[in-house]
């Protein structure tokens, strides 16, 4: 008895809207990369600017890779820019109340373990949909970050000095050419989450299980996982990365501000849901996350050096936000304007499936 | 529009689903004025009939006369503009809009200037609806997710009445299982309107299972058995007996031809699942036992608690009260995680939803439950444990596939169930708990399922399985359970035993 049917009827024809249902959102980043050489070719394609996107984005990275692992699951946390803040006013509350360095950064994870879990468990044990539980939660954290800061910046002398340096710190790597090769701290700390989140969603048995319960929760709890436990895990590990972004951003700026993390939970949303595009399934993954985190990077740092506008930046985020998502859905069920652009580029329904 | 003439004809529908053949050659006649029962059991091509008749479906065959004119069903409105009506078991309310509004909700309100609501002409025309068939009982302003299921199926069926002129009604209603979820009151109330939709000329196709239902409003009965039209009766001319013999066919040779290739195995002694005072919100009071190496059958009508048996024994509805003893050892309260890991397994009925992760890979399907076992150190993934694993256990159930990694989506109904068996015999477990495993599935891999079954039970697992195929139970059980009311009321040995025995057991005829 041989297993394996023919394979005949897999080859693969190559169709444009496939193409780009599949790749779009890829082609799309080098596109703008390209743009943004183009326009600016003294400064874009230098090393000290990848350098400086990187530690731009390296905490929203952090925020959206942990993003990533809830969303696997189907939910989301609205939560994370509020915790963000929060963490930075514990930390800074604690500074000012004489707390080591050690002592802050500790309180500061517990807080975001917690307020995960709580999280969780409003999502997992008492099943309040995502949604609803996460606004709840992102009004009662950014409530009680006013209220512990009275709604004050926590800057100035009472932050310690090795607190406010790694933000700002790199390790040398060495030399090229004329200019120094460096890595930020913040980079690194990124990177390694986006190591521990890639390991976790693509060779643990808790990834797997993960992205089970996202493709079908009632054949996932009839397969015996544990759904309760893993969504609650879920939350714990977004909460935690939004603590560690909040350290993060606290480190980099010197100040903790009530609301300085706020902008976080939209882009974190809108970068997996950028990575989603890049995936056969339309799962988020870790390393679309990763693209995702880089093109709303990209935007930014090039568009101010082309020195347009901060809402102009927004509106064009958004814009391709959009249209990524819609040049992925271009499938055969989803609607009108699937089938409209379809007929635009000529394809029988039978090639683009 | 007078009562009884023939109204609507229906000649040579046929369908098949992916080369099986559902509905062969099936012809109706419905008459003003007239009940007609269809009856058949599971699979026998009473949905597919009824889904035709929506438009739902497209026939590969099919000729309509309503009134003696043509007409064309296809398009899934038609059937609306014709005068179709269906009642389905599952009755799309809106809970949240009032009765009144739920009876137009097929219709434009009643309006004033052009834009707002007319709320006492909406009234009015929702009283004279309900009226029209006798409803008194049931307010127009209350909202319509505080009905019971029979109000609900009232308002459902007065929503037909609700157009302005009472005479604008050349109406065919279809109900599908209607008094399934109902109380004997809500049933008698539904027969009384039966009674005067018929009196108004109405033409009722009324499917069911409850064959006493149809002495009480039905004309007419036609009997559906694989897919074809096995006879008409007028009600008066036959008898139950008579009725369970043509939906079973006498002649279907059970043990005859397939008894042969899955022969039971002399009864082996140790007792392998007790079950004492079984309760779970569906389940009162099941107690029962399967030895080890026996293949024991679930029979019993829709509703009768044979799916809900599994779902109490797997861990997935929790116990109300009652023991489980897995070879002697009294198990603890159970969830579905907890189940896999004491040696059980579970195929569900509903593959897609309750199974199957349809976007991921065969290799990672049928490992899902055991990932621990396939792991290293319990955390990372190990693929070269699993894949060869999941190559083997696809030949040993005749798995057909590109490719290990390639999507279940892309498979058939019947490569599907085997991947779920394929999940359910890797840990090589004691019980296997099977939910129709042949369900939709095509002829051949029905047959490898089978052998599959037995050989399973040979190897000394115990297998609990519920179908609605009686052939299937007959054919490959060793004891067959007989589920009424929530549990299981008598055991039958499958040797000798006929459909039509069977059946009778399930409909519980003295």
């Amino acid at each position: 008895m041989k297993l394996f049917a023919s394979a005949a009827e897999t080859r693969a024809r190559f169709s444009l809207t496939a193409f780009l249902r599949r790749y779009g959102t890829l082609v799309g980043f080098i596109l703008i990369v390209l743009f943004f050489w183009i326009q600016r070719p003294q400064t874009f394609m230098t090393i000290p600017n990848w350098v400086n996107i990187s530690r731009q984005m390296s905490i929203l990275g952090v925020v959206a890779f942990a993003m990533t692992i809830v969303m696997v699951t189907g939910d989301f946390d609205l939560s994370v820019g509020a915790m963000a803040s929060l963490v930075g006013i514990v930390a800074g509350t604690t500074f000012q109340s004489g707390g080591s360095v050690a002592s802050a950064v500790t309180l500061g994870l517990l807080v975001g373990a917690v307020g995960g879990l709580l999280n969780g468990v409003l999502v997992a044990a008492v099943g309040i949909s995502a949604f609803v539980a996460t606004l709840g939660t992102l009004t009662v954290f950014r409530g009680l970050a006013l209220y512990i800061s009275g709604g004050a910046s926590i800057y100035g002398r009472t932050i310690p000095a090795e607190f406010s340096s790694f933000g700002r710190g790199t390790i040398a790597l060495g030399r090229i050419g004329e200019t120094d090769l460096v890595l930020p701290n913040l980079t690194i700390l990124a990177f390694i989450t986006l190591v521990l989140v890639f390991i976790v969603l693509n060779f643990t048995i808790v990834g797997r299980r993960l992205y089970a319960i996202g493709g079908n929760m009632e054949a996932a709890r009839f397969g015996g996982i544990r759904i309760r436990r893993l969504r609650l895990l879920s939350f714990v590990i977004s909460g935690l990365g939004a603590a560690v972004a909040g350290l993060m951003l606290f480190s980099r700026l010197s100040t903790a501000h009530p609301t300085q993390g706020e902008g976080l939970m939209l882009q974190a949303i809108a970068a997996v849901f950028l990575g989603m595009t890049l995936s056969e399934e339309s799962q988020p993954n870790v390393i679309g996350t990763l693209i995702g985190v880089l093109i709303l990077g990209v935007l930014a740092n090039g568009l101010t050096q082309m020195q347009i506008d901060t809402y102009i930046q927004q509106i064009s985020t958004g814009v391709i936000i959009i249209l990524a998502v819609t040049l992925s859905s271009l499938s055969q069920q989803q609607g009108h304007f699937g089938r409209w652009l379809r007929r635009l580029f000529r394809q029988s329904p039978a090639d683009s499936s | 529009m007078s009562a009884n003439t023939l109204l609507f004809e229906l000649r040579q529908a046929s369908k098949s689903y992916a080369g099986v053949r559902a509905l062969i050659d099936a012809r109706l006649d419905l008459v003003g004025g007239e009940a007609h029962g269809l009856i058949g059991e599971n699979g026998a091509g009473k949905s597919t009939l009824i889904k035709l008749l929506a438009g739902l479906e497209q026939p590969d065959q099919m000729t309509t006369r309503l009134n003696g004119q043509d007409v064309d069903l296809s398009d899934g409105s038609a059937a609306y503009r014709l005068g179709f009506r269906f009642i389905h078991q599952e009755l799309n309310i809106a809970p949240a809009l009032s009765v009144a509004e739920n009876l137009f909700i097929n219709n434009p309100l009643p309006s004033l200037a052009g834009f707002l609501v007319d709320w006492a002409t909406l009234r009015r025309r929702a009283i004279e609806a309900l009226e029209r068939l006798g409803v008194k009982h049931i307010d127009p302003q209350r909202r319509a997710a505080s009905l019971s299921a029979g109000d609900a199926m009232l308002v459902k069926i007065a929503s037909a009445f609700i157009g302005d002129d009472a005479r604008d009604e050349p109406l065919i209603m279809v109900m599908d299982e209607p008094t399934a979820a109902l109380n004997s009151a809500e049933t008698s109330l539904l027969f009384d309107v039966i009674d005067r939709l018929r009196a108004r000329g109405c033409a009722l196709l009324y499917v069911t299972h409850r064959l006493d239902e149809l002495f009480r409003i039905a004309q007419r009965v036609t009997v559906l058995r694989d897919g074809r039209v096995i006879n008409c009766h007028a009600i008066t001319d036959t008898n139950t007996s008579e009725l369970i013999r043509e939906m079973t066919g006498r002649a279907t040779p059970a043990k005859a031809d397939r008894g042969a290739d899955f022969g039971a195995e002399p009864q082996p002694a140790n007792t392998r699942l007790r079950v004492t005072d079984l309760r779970t919100d569906s389940i009162s009071g099941a107690s029962f036992e399967v030895k080890a190496g026996e293949i024991a059958g679930l029979a019993g009508l829709v509703g009768s608690g044979r799916s809900e048996l599994l779902y109490a024994l797997f861990g997935i509805d929790p116990l109300l009260e009652g023991f489980i003893e897995l070879d002697g050892r009294a198990l603890p309260p159970l969830t579905p995680a907890r189940a896999w890991a004491l040696g059980m397994a579970y195929v569900p009925e509903e593959r897609r939803s309750q199974g199957l992760f349809l976007g991921d890979h065969v290799s990672r399907n049928i490992a899902m439950p055991h990932l621990d076992q396939l792991s290293r150190l319990k955390t990372f993934i190990v693929d070269s444990r699993a894949n060869p694993l999941s190559r083997q256990l696809g030949e040993a159930v005749r798995l057909k596939i590109n490719s290990l990694r390639q999507r279940v989506r892309q498979l058939s109904g019947g490569n599907q169930q085997k991947i779920l068996f394929a999940r359910a015999i890797l840990a090589q477990p004691r019980l296997i708990l099977l939910d129709e495993p042949t369900r939709g599935v095509d002829v051949g891999a029905k047959y490898d399922i089978y052998r599959l079954i037995r050989q399973l039970a040979d190897d000394g697992a115990s297998i609990l399985m519920v179908s609605s195929e009686l052939d299937e139970l007959i054919a490959l059980c060793d004891r067959i359970l007989v589920m009424r009311g929530g549990r299981p009321a008598e055991e039958l040995p499958a040797a000798g035993l006929t459909e039509s025995q069977l059946l009778e057991r399930c409909y519980d005829f003295a």
